[in-house]
This record gives C-alpha cells, sequence and structure tokens, in this order.
C-alpha cells in the first residue's frame, strides 16, 4: 500500500469513527444558547453528580490538568502569559449556597509558581501566596469572635495521595474528635476527602480536606478550614472555588 | 464570510453566532470525538469550545484565519477534559446501538484502524485526526498546538508508522478481532 492510499485509509477510518449524532449536535447547541442567552446555569451533555447538598451547575469538571505543550525551555513569565491566553480572566459561575442558585464573577489566580490556578470570588475571597501554601481568605476579615474561615492549597513533591491520606487523618486525630475515614471523589476535585470535626455547636471548628495527584509523584492538599453553621456558606464556596482548580503541567517530549 | 460573521457576532447578533455553529459544529464535533474517544466528552468540549469562543472574540485578530485560532481552543478544551477521565481504547466503544454486529470487510478494516489511532498516545493521536479530519498543514498545526512545525512532523511521521505496525500485528484475526483491553 503506498503513502496516498494509507492517508485515505486513515482519513476514512477518522470519518467513519467519528459520526455525528443530530442529537447531540442540537443538544449542544441548546446548552450554548441556555448558558449565553437565557443566563441558566444548564449542564453540559455529561451527567454531574450531585454532592453534599449541593448543585454543580456550571460545566466545567473537576482539577483538569491543562497540557501547555512545547514549554520546557521558556522562563516563567512565558508559562504565566501563556496561562493567561488558555483561561478566561473572570468568568460567571452559578453555584447552590443554602438551597438557593447564585451567580458569581471568579477571577483567575495563579499558585505558587504558576503550576496551578484557581477562580476565585474576590468580592468575598482574598488569594494570599505564601512561601510554602496559598490560602484563600475572607476580605473583608471575619470578626474574632468566629473560628478560622479559610481554604489552604499546599503542594507536596515527594507523596502521592495513597501515601499521605493516612498521615493527614492521623494528624487530624489529634486536633479532632470526630474524623471521618478517607472517601474517593471526583466532586469538586478528583481524588481523597475527609472530615474532622470539634462538636455540635454552632460555631464547633470543621476541617475538610482533600488530597488529589498532582500528577508529578507528588499531591495537592487542599485545607478548607470554617465552623459548622458555615459548612452550607463558606464550606459550599469553597466547594465551588475548588471546582474552578486546575493543574498546569507542561507536557514533555 | 467568517470575518462578517465574526463581526456581527461582535455585535450581539445570536442568528449569526448560530450560523458559525453550523458551520463549525460538525467538523468540531468529529475532531473532538476523534481526539477524545468518547462521545460525550466531545459534545461537552464543543460547548465549551463554543463558549469560548463567544466570550473571547474580542480578543481575536480579525486579520488573521478564524479557523486555527477556535481549533486550538478546541484541542485544549479536548486536552482538560480527557485529564478527568481515563482513556480507554475499548472495540465496544465502536458499536453503535444495534450492538458489535460483524460487519463487511471494508468496515472491520476502518474499525481496526480507528481503534488503533484511539489507542495512540495523544501526542500523537492530535495531530493525526487535525491533519486527516480537518485538513490542517503542519505549520498551522504547530500554531494550534504551540509546537515547532518539525516537532509535528516527526509526531505525524511516527504515528503513520505506530498506526501500519499495529494494523499488521492485527492482522490475520477473525470477525472484528476483540483485542479487548490491554
Amino acid at each position: 500500500m503506498d503513502a496516498r492510499d494509507w492517508d485515505k485509509k486513515i482519513e476514512q477510518a477518522l470519518n467513519q469513527g467519528t459520526r455525528v449524532d443530530p442529537e447531540t449536535r442540537e443538544n449542544v447547541w441548546n446548552n450554548i444558547e441556555s448558558r449565553l442567552y437565557t443566563g441558566g446555569g444548564k449542564e453540559s451533555t455529561s451527567h454531574m453528580k450531585r454532592k453534599r447538598n449541593f448543585i454543580r451547575l456550571a460545566a466545567s469538571v473537576a482539577a483538569i490538568v491543562i497540557l501547555v505543550a512545547g514549554l520546557n525551555t521558556q522562563p516563567g513569565l512565558a508559562l504565566v502569559n501563556r496561562i493567561r491566553e488558555l483561561f478566561d480572566p473572570e468568568k460567571n459561575i452559578t453555584q447552590d449556597i443554602e438551597g438557593t442558585p447564585e451567580e458569581r464573577n471568579v477571577k483567575l489566580n495563579e499558585g505558587k509558581d504558576a503550576e496551578y490556578v484557581i477562580y476565585v470570588d474576590e468580592e468575598r475571597y482574598g488569594f494570599v501566596r505564601g512561601e510554602d501554601a496559598d490560602r484563600i481568605v475572607p476580605n473583608p476579615p471575619l470578626e474574632e469572635r468566629y473560628p478560622e474561615v479559610s481554604m489552604e492549597i499546599r503542594q507536596v513533591n515527594d507523596k502521592k495521595p495513597e501515601a499521605l491520606i493516612e498521615e493527614i487523618q492521623a494528624k487530624l486525630q489529634q486536633e479532632f474528635s470526630d474524623v471521618t475515614a478517607p472517601e474517593k471523589v471526583d466532586q469538586p476535585v478528583s481524588g481523597w476527602t475527609f472530615r474532622g470535626l470539634e462538636g455540635g455547636k454552632w460555631d464547633s471548628r470543621l476541617v475538610r480536606v482533600y488530597v488529589i495527584d498532582n500528577r508529578k509523584e507528588g499531591s495537592f492538599v487542599i485545607t478548607q478550614r470554617y465552623f459548622l453553621e458555615a459548612e452550607e456558606g463558606h464550606g459550599a464556596r469553597f466547594d465551588h472555588m475548588l471546582g474552578e482548580f486546575y493543574i498546569v503541567e507542561e507536557q514533555a517530549e | 464570510m467568517d470575518i462578517q460573521l465574526i463581526r456581527e457576532i461582535k455585535n450581539g447578533n445570536k442568528d449569526s453566532f448560530k450560523e458559525l455553529y453550523e458551520i463549525y459544529a460538525d467538523g468540531a464535533l468529529r475532531t473532538a470525538t476523534g481526539i477524545t474517544g468518547d462521545r460525550q466528552l466531545a459534545g461537552d468540549a464543543v460547548q465549551e469550545t463554543f463558549i469560548r469562543v463567544y466570550r473571547n472574540l474580542d480578543s481575536f485578530d480579525i486579520g488573521k484565519p478564524f479557523k486555527p485560532w477556535f481549533y486550538r481552543i478546541l484541542t485544549n478544551e479536548c486536552s482538560r477534559l480527557l485529564r478527568k477521565k481515563p482513556r480507554m481504547v475499548s472495540l465496544n466503544r465502536m458499536c453503535d446501538e444495534q450492538g458489535c454486529q460483524v460487519a463487511d470487510r471494508e468496515r472491520e478494516d476502518y474499525t481496526d484502524l480507528y481503534n488503533a489511532i484511539k489507542s495512540l498516545k495523544d501526542i500523537y493521536r492530535v495531530p493525526v485526526v487535525l491533519k486527516y479530519l480537518q485538513g490542517f498543514s503542519e505549520k498551522e498545526m504547530a500554531g494550534i498546538l504551540g509546537l515547532n512545525q518539525n516537532t509535528v512532523k516527526s509526531r505525524l511521521f511516527k504515528a503513520r508508522n505506530m498506526l501500519r505496525k499495529k494494523l499488521e500485528a492485527g492482522e490475520g484475526r477473525i470477525g472484528l478481532g476483540r483485542k479487548g483491553l490491554g
């Protein structure tokens, strides 16, 4: 078989294998129309799971790795610029807060060394870059009488989630009386989660931890801290922002 | 035609955006299906692409060709969604609602070849899909994928050789040649 015949076969194989279903075509348009022209938060063509009494109405999915190809020799600033090309600087998401759908404008923030990006609701929260971890905190800060409310994003370079979970759980058990077993989840991020709770009062401290694979033999550990009464408020908002967390990966040749 | 449409869309003309969709939807769905190997993911990718196109049209340079810009966004969306789901190459995915019938000889060859394409690593499969479904040149693909043109050329060359080898390895099997997974 000569090269031209081979090219023809590849083309025909692809044409045959990728036939378009008219119903899909129509459904995709309906979803686009709904999101752009009616202001609805219609879900994507895939089935979306409901988690912990809130509905993700945005069509995007959990912590997704974006390939930023061919940047191995480019300096950090070029990577940041490329990220800004690929991601909208801001977007509107619809989230379910305490049973009510709420549209929020969220803004793009780059994490440490531009290894991840996350969209933050900057009307309510600030993104603070730290030496070892970044934090999302209420802005303006809460009154003194409230327990800590924050979401910390930390990268652990040398331990995969499966190796880290027990360690983190043991630490939580020193701090909290009620710690759940690790649970595998795919929303708002794909990985493991568990929760620690101090007690049953409105201001009992609560921590929720997500551990996800950073795709470089390590992990991202996301620690949300709030209090029991704030679970459906700050807790839900943190989860919605986490749903807009993306790992940035450079693709090797 | 694209330029006029784009101007009208920028002015908020919904009918023009629908027209753009009609022009690009089939090609986009085919390409996304070829890249992701999953029709649902493909639908999601195309949906997100058109939304991103609509929202970022102001940043599009009207002096440049629209198609490569569009497909750059689409390939990025496909990559994004692929990272969520593990890819599976399964003969079952090639079956339609009627099931996996034994087809005529010609159809069988294309099924095996399509499966072979789907089994390629992303870095090889994406250029193959862009070239053979959309007819992009190596230069255009380099722009879409953010790669050096020689890299694109090399990957296409390797992909075609890999496909040949995969197909040669599969010759002589009976029926649809159910390879299964792994």
